[in-house]
C-alpha cells in the first residue's frame, strides 16, 4: 500500500476539532498508542489502518484516509478494545462517531454501502436475513458474482435459508427509525443555522414563573 | 512527663501580653504582592489592588517579581528594619511553601514572626480561575487580612522537650538505612511485621545495573542492625495505636507470637529435625534474626520440638502480646506490595507458568524453594520466557493505578539477561510500551542487554491465554510494525504496578500524616521537602513514597535519618501558640466535657488549660455557654473582622477551611484544576472553632453562602462533625442562604473542587432568586 507523506496539508483542523469535540473524542489526546486495542481486536489484520494508527490519525486531522480507511466500517463492535484501553479510550464508539461523519461527507465505499443494505434490511424486516442481505449487496456490488460459487454450496447444503424471517409489527420500529431521522434532521439545521450565524429556537424546557 | 519536665515547660512558655511589643498601637501594615514571574502577575492586576489599598493610610503596599528571592525578602527586611512596617501581610504562593521563610526573615528583622501572615493567591487563585473574577476575590482576601493583622497578638511559640528516640516502621532496605545511619547518635527501634529483616531487597537475586547479588550486599547490614547497641529491633510487629503529640508520642506495639524465643534459639536444627509436618523451620540460611519459628497452620501441637530443644526456647501456647514505646520521632519505611493482577480479566493471572516479576526474583533469591533454580511448574527450564511491563500501572479507567512503577523497565530487563545466561538457546521477549531507562547507567544497561539477545516489541500484551500443556500464548501488536501477533511461551513473567504496602493508610492516619490519592504518603514539598511529611515529626523514606530502586530508597534512608537528627537534636519542639484563653469562667464545665484531648481541667471551680496537651483546635469555643473562651489570634472579632473585609469588594461563597483540606485546595491549584472564583477561602484551626455568631457575621457581611471544609481524619473531631453542622444550620437558618458541611481528605482535590463548584453555583442562583424577588417587592 502506497502511504503519503503526512503535510500540512494532509491535516484538517476542522475535522480534528470535530471528533474531538465529541464525547468519545474528550480522552483521545490521552492515547499512549500502547496498541492493546489492536492486538485485542480480532478482526484488525483486515483493516487498513488498526484502531491504534486510526486514533493517531485522528489526533493529527488525517481526514480523508480516516474516513476512506475500511477500518470505520469492518469494526464488530466487540468492545475487546474499548474495555481494555488503559487510557479509558472506547475506539469502538469512535468508530461509531465517525461512520455518520463519512456518510455525511458523501464517501463512496463496498463497506459503506454493505452497511446501507444491511441497516434497510433490518428495518423493513427487524431481523437479518442473510439471503436477503447477500442478493441486495450483490446488485450493488459487482464484484461480489465472484463469490456465488460459495453461495450456490452454502445454499445446497441448506445453509442459506430462502424464507424471510420478519418481526410481528415492524411499524412500531420503523416509528423509532422515523424519530431518529427526525433528530438528525434538526441537529443538522441548528448546525446549518448556527454556521451561518442566524439564531436558533431554543428547546427551553417549560420554567414556573 | 514528670510534673518537674511541665513545670520547665511552663516557665519557657509564654503567650503572654494582647499589647504589641513596643507598647504602642500598630502604626502600619507592609502589604507585598509577588507576581510570582507571571504566574500571579499575568492573572491578577496586582497594581489596581495595590492602589485600592492605599487608600487606607495605614497600609504600606509594594509589588516584587519574586518576593521569595533575596531582594524580595531584603525590602521586606529592611522595611521593618526601618520602622515603615511593623505588621506585614504577604500576597503571594501558600504558606506552606513558603511561611517559614518570611517568617524567618521577620525574626532577623526583629519583628515577632506572628506578625507576619500570607494569603494564597497563587495556588487558590490565579492556578485555578481565569481573570474573570479573580481581582475582586484577590482585593477581598488581602483586603481582609490587612484587617486581620491590625489585631494579630506577637505570640511566642510554646516548648516542648522531645523524646530522643525514633520508631522506624518496616524492616527493609529504607528502614534499615535509616536506622543504621541514625543508630550512631539516637537510640532507635526498629519494627517489622515479617518474621525477619530484607524486606522486598532480600527476595532478589541480582541486582540492576551491576549484577551483584542482594543478600552479598543486604546481610551484612541486617547483621549490624541486629547488633548495634542503640537498636532495639522487633519482628512480627505493628503498630496498634499513637498517643501523645508531636515529639512525644506513646505508641502502642503489637508482637505476634513465634513461638521461639529468638533469644534463645540457637539454630540447632533439632526441632525441625523432630517435626512430622514441617511447621517448625528457619525462613532462610540468611534470616536475621537468626531463629526458628512455627507456621502453626501446619503445627500438630505434638510438643515433640518442644521436648527436644536444648534451649527451652519453644513455647507453643506464646500469644500476641502489646508493648508500648515512648518515642519523639517517627520514620515510615513501610514500602511497597505488587498489586495482585487477577483482576485483569485478560491476563488470566493466575495460572500455571504465569508469574509476578516479585515470584520470578524470588525463585531465585535466598528466599527461594527450588534451588536458587528457574523452572516450570513441572521442574524443567522454561526456554521461552516474555515479560509483560506495565500489568495494572498507567492505567487511567480506575482499574489499575495511574502511576508508572518506575523500576519495571530495568528489572524485567535484568531479568532477561538472567534468562539468557542460564541458557544459550533460552529466549527472552520484553513486551514493554515505553522502555525508561532514564537516569546514569540504566540507558547503557537497556543497550547491554539489547546486545545480550533479548528480544523487544514494542506493544502493550492483549492477551494471555494458558494452554492445556502449560504454555501460555501472548497475543499482542508489534507496534513499530502495526501488525498482530501471537507467540507461545513457556513462562509469562507480569511485571505489575507497585503500590503502598498494605496497612499504609491505617498507619498514616494513626501518625496524622496524609496520603496521596495514589495512597503513598504525601512529602511536605514534592520537590524541596521530600522525606518530611506534614507532620513535623514524622518522616518517610523508600517505596512508600512511591516505587524507586535500591539506590534511590537508600538515598531516602540516609536523607531521613539526617531530618530525623535534625528535629531531635534541637531537644525542643516549638508548639503553635494559638491556644485557648479563658477569659470568664463560671465553672460549668462544659468545655472540659468537649475538650477530645483533656486538655481543660476544672481547678478550684474555674477552668484550666494545659497548653501542652492542646492542639488549638478550638472545639471548648463554641461550648462556653457564656462565650469566656477565645483562641488567640483566631478570636471570633478577628474572624468578623476579616470577614467584613474580605465580603467588601464582592459578594462570594466563604469555605471555612482546615489545614488538611487546605492542602488539598494546595494540591487542585498544583493540578490546576479550575473552580469559581466566587470561592473565598477563611483559615481555620479546625471546623470546631466555628459558631452561629461567626456564621452569621459572614452572611450579614453579604456571604452567598457558606461552606464548611473539614480535612483532619482525627475520630475525636470528625465523630462532632454531624452535630456541629446540624445545630449550626438551625441558628443561621433566618438567613436563608445555603450552608454546606464536607469532609475531604488531603487526596481528595478533585473532589473538593467538583463540590466548589456545584455549591458555588447554587448559591449564586439562590442569592439571584432572592435579588429578583426583592426587586420585585420593590417595584
Amino acid at each position: 500500500m502506497k502511504k503519503e507523506i503526512i503535510l500540512v496539508e494532509s491535516r484538517d483542523p476542522a475535522f480534528q476539532d470535530l471528533v474531538l469535540s465529541t464525547p468519545v473524542g474528550e480522552k483521545l489526546a490521552t492515547c499512549m498508542q500502547c496498541g492493546i486495542c489492536a492486538g485485542s481486536c480480532p478482526v484488525s489484520h483486515e483493516m487498513d489502518y488498526n484502531p491504534r494508527q486510526l486514533v493517531r490519525m485522528v489526533q493529527l486531522g488525517l481526514k480523508n484516509e480516516v474516513l476512506n480507511s475500511n477500518t470505520i466500517w469492518i469494526c464488530t463492535s466487540c468492545f475487546s478494545c474499548s474495555v481494555r484501553c488503559p487510557r479509558g479510550i472506547r475506539p469502538t464508539e469512535l468508530m461509531e462517531t465517525l461512520r455518520p461523519i463519512a456518510i455525511a461527507e458523501g464517501i463512496k465505499n463496498k463497506n459503506e454501502r454493505f452497511d446501507g443494505v444491511f441497516s434497510d434490511v433490518v428495518r423493513k424486516n427487524g431481523r437479518a436475513s442473510e439471503f436477503l442481505l447477500i442478493s441486495k449487496y450483490s446488485l450493488k456490488e459487482p464484484e461480489m458474482i465472484k463469490q456465488a460459487p460459495f453461495g450456490l454450496s452454502l445454499f445446497l447444503k441448506g445453509k442459506l435459508p430462502l424464507a424471510v424471517d420478519k418481526m410481528e409489527n415492524t411499524l412500531e420500529l420503523d416509528t423509532i427509525f422515523k424519530l431518529g431521522e427526525k433528530v438528525e434532521k434538526k441537529e443538522k439545521e441548528n448546525k446549518e443555522n448556527k454556521e451561518t450565524g442566524m439564531k436558533t429556537e431554543k428547546e427551553e424546557p417549560e420554567t414556573d414563573k | 512527663m514528670t510534673e518537674n519536665e511541665l513545670a520547665h515547660m511552663n516557665e519557657n512558655t509564654s503567650t503572654k501580653s494582647s499589647i504589641p511589643e513596643n507598647g504602642q498601637p500598630p502604626k502600619k501594615t507592609g502589604v507585598y504582592l509577588c507576581r510570582c514571574g507571571g504566574n500571579i502577575g499575568d492573572l491578577v492586576d496586582l497594581q489596581s489592588i495595590a492602589d485600592s489599598l492605599k487608600e487606607n493610610k495605614d497600609v504600606l503596599v509594594n509589588i516584587q517579581d519574586y518576593l521569595c528571592s533575596g531582594a524580595g525578602q531584603e525590602k521586606i527586611k529592611s522595611d521593618i528594619e526601618k520602622g515603615k512596617v511593623d505588621r506585614v501581610v504577604i500576597g503571594s504562593c501558600s504558606p506552606k511553601l513558603h511561611l517559614e521563610t518570611f517568617r524567618g526573615m521577620a525574626k532577623k528583622a526583629g519583628l515577632n514572626p506572628n506578625l507576619l501572615e500570607i494569603t494564597n493567591i497563587r495556588e487558590q487563585a490565579s492556578w485555578v480561575h481565569d481573570k474573570e473574577g479573580i481581582n475582586p476575590k484577590v482585593k477581598g482576601l488581602i483586603k481582609g487580612a490587612v484587617a486581620r493583622i491590625g489585631s494579630i497578638e506577637p505570640l511566642v511559640p510554646l516548648e516542648k522537650k522531645l523524646v530522643n528516640r525514633t520508631l522506624v516502621v518496616g524492616g527493609g532496605i529504607a528502614g534499615i538505612t535509616t536506622a543504621l545511619e541514625l543508630a550512631d547518635a539516637h537510640e532507635v527501634i526498629l519494627i517489622e511485621k515479617l518474621p525477619f529483616l530484607g524486606g522486598h531487597m532480600i527476595g532478589l537475586s541480582k541486582t540492576f545495573p551491576t549484577l551483584d547479588c542482594s543478600q552479598c550486599i543486604l546481610t551484612p547490614k541486617m547483621v549490624a542492625v541486629h547488633n548495634h547497641p542503640n537498636i532495639t529491633m522487633f519482628t512480627q510487629t505493628e503498630v496498634a495505636d499513637v498517643r501523645g503529640s508531636p515529639g512525644d508520642y506513646s505508641i502502642t506495639l503489637r508482637h505476634s507470637p513465634r513461638y521461639v524465643d529468638i533469644e534463645k534459639c540457637i539454630n540447632c536444627g533439632a526441632c525441625a529435625r523432630k517435626c512430622t509436618t514441617g511447621a517448625i523451620f528457619l525462613p532462610f540460611a540468611q534470616a536475621v534474626p537468626q531463629a526458628y519459628m512455627i507456621d502453626m497452620s501446619k503445627c500438630k501441637n505434638c510438643g515433640a520440638c518442644v521436648k527436644v530443644c536444648p534451649r527451652d526456647a519453644i513455647d507453643l501456647d506464646a500469644k500476641e502480646k502489646t508493648s508500648s514505646v515512648s518515642v519523639g520521632a517517627v520514620a515510615i519505611a513501610t514500602g511497597f506490595e505488587p498489586i495482585d493482577p487477577s483482576f485483569i480479566e485478560e491476563y488470566n493471572y493466575p495460572a500455571p507458568n504465569l508469574l509476578t516479576a516479585v515470584e520470578f526474583e524470588e525463585m531465585l533469591s535466598a528466599k527461594s524453594k527450588t534451588g536458587m533454580r528457574l523452572q516450570k511448574a513441572d521442574g524443567s527450564f522454561p526456554s521461552r520466557v516474555a515479560f509483560v511491563l506495565c500489568a495494572g500501572s498507567r492505567d487511567f479507567t480506575g482499574k489499575g493505578r495511574k502511576h508508572c512503577s518506575k523500576v519495571c523497565c530495568i528489572y524485567s530487563q535484568k531479568q532477561a539477561q538472567l534468562v539468557r545466561k542460564m541458557k544459550d538457546e533460552a529466549e527472552a521477549w520484553i513486551f514493554y510500551i515505553d522502555m525508561r531507562s532514564a537516569g546514569r547507567r540504566f540507558e547503557e544497561f537497556y543497550h547491554h542487554t539489547q546486545e545480550k539477545g533479548v528480544n523487544y516489541v514494542r506493544g502493550k500484551v492483549a492477551e494471555i491465554i494458558p494452554k492445556q500443556d502449560g504454555a501460555l500464548m501472548v497475543q499482542y501488536e508489534d507496534t513499530n510494525l502495526g501488525r498482530k501477533g501471537r507467540e507461545l511461551f513457556d513462562m509469562v513473567v507480569l511485571c505489575p504496578a507497585l503500590i503502598p504496602s498494605a496497612g499504609t493508610k491505617e498507619l498514616a492516619d494513626k501518625l496524622g500524616v496524609p496520603i496521596g490519592d495514589d495512597g503513598f504518603i504525601e512529602e511536605k514539598h514534592v520537590k524541596l521537602d521530600p522525606v518530611n511529611t506534614l507532620n513535623q515529626s514524622v518522616f518517610a523514606a523508600g517505596c512508600v513514597l512511591g516505587p524507586k530502586d535500591i539506590h534511590d530508597s537508600v538515598t531516602e534512608g540516609i536523607s531521613a535519618a539526617h531530618k530525623v537528627s535534625q528535629f531531635l537534636g534541637k531537644g525542643m519542639i516549638l508548639i503553635p501558640p494559638e491556644k485557648p484563653m479563658i477569659l470568664e469562667c463560671n465553672g460549668c464545665g462544659e468545655c472540659v466535657k468537649a475538650c477530645p484531648y483533656n486538655a481543660l481541667n476544672l481547678e478550684n471551680g474555674k477552668a484550666v488549660l494545659s497548653p501542652l496537651a492542646c492542639t488549638g483546635c478550638g472545639i471548648c469555643v463554641p461550648a462556653c455557654p457564656i462565650k469566656g473562651i477565645e483562641i488567640r489570634n483566631y478570636t471570633r472579632n478577628q474572624y468578623k473582622a476579616q470577614l467584613k473585609a474580605i465580603l467588601s469588594e464582592e459578594p462570594g461563597v466563604i469555605v471555612f477551611i482546615d489545614p488538611y483540606a487546605y492542602a488539598a485546595a494546595d494540591i487542585a491549584g498544583v493540578n490546576r484544576r479550575q473552580y469559581s472564583s466566587l470561592v473565598r477561602f477563611v483559615n481555620v484551626p479546625s471546623i470546631h472553632i466555628l459558631d452561629a455568631d461567626v456564621v452569621n457575621a459572614a452572611f450579614e457581611y453579604g456571604a452567598t453562602g457558606v461552606m464548611l471544609i473539614e480535612g483532619t481524619t482525627d475520630e475525636k473531631l470528625v465523630s462532632h462533625s454531624d452535630e456541629l453542622y446540624k445545630k449550626l444550620k438551625k441558628e443561621t437558618r433566618k438567613h436563608k442562604k445555603p450552608l454546606r458541611y464536607s469532609h475531604i481528605e488531603t487526596a481528595q482535590y478533585e473532589k473538593l473542587t467538583d463540590l466548589l463548584n456545584v455549591f458555588a453555583a447554587q448559591a449564586g442562583a439562590k442569592a439571584q432568586k432572592k435579588n429578583k424577588k426583592e426587586t420585585e417587592s420593590e417595584e
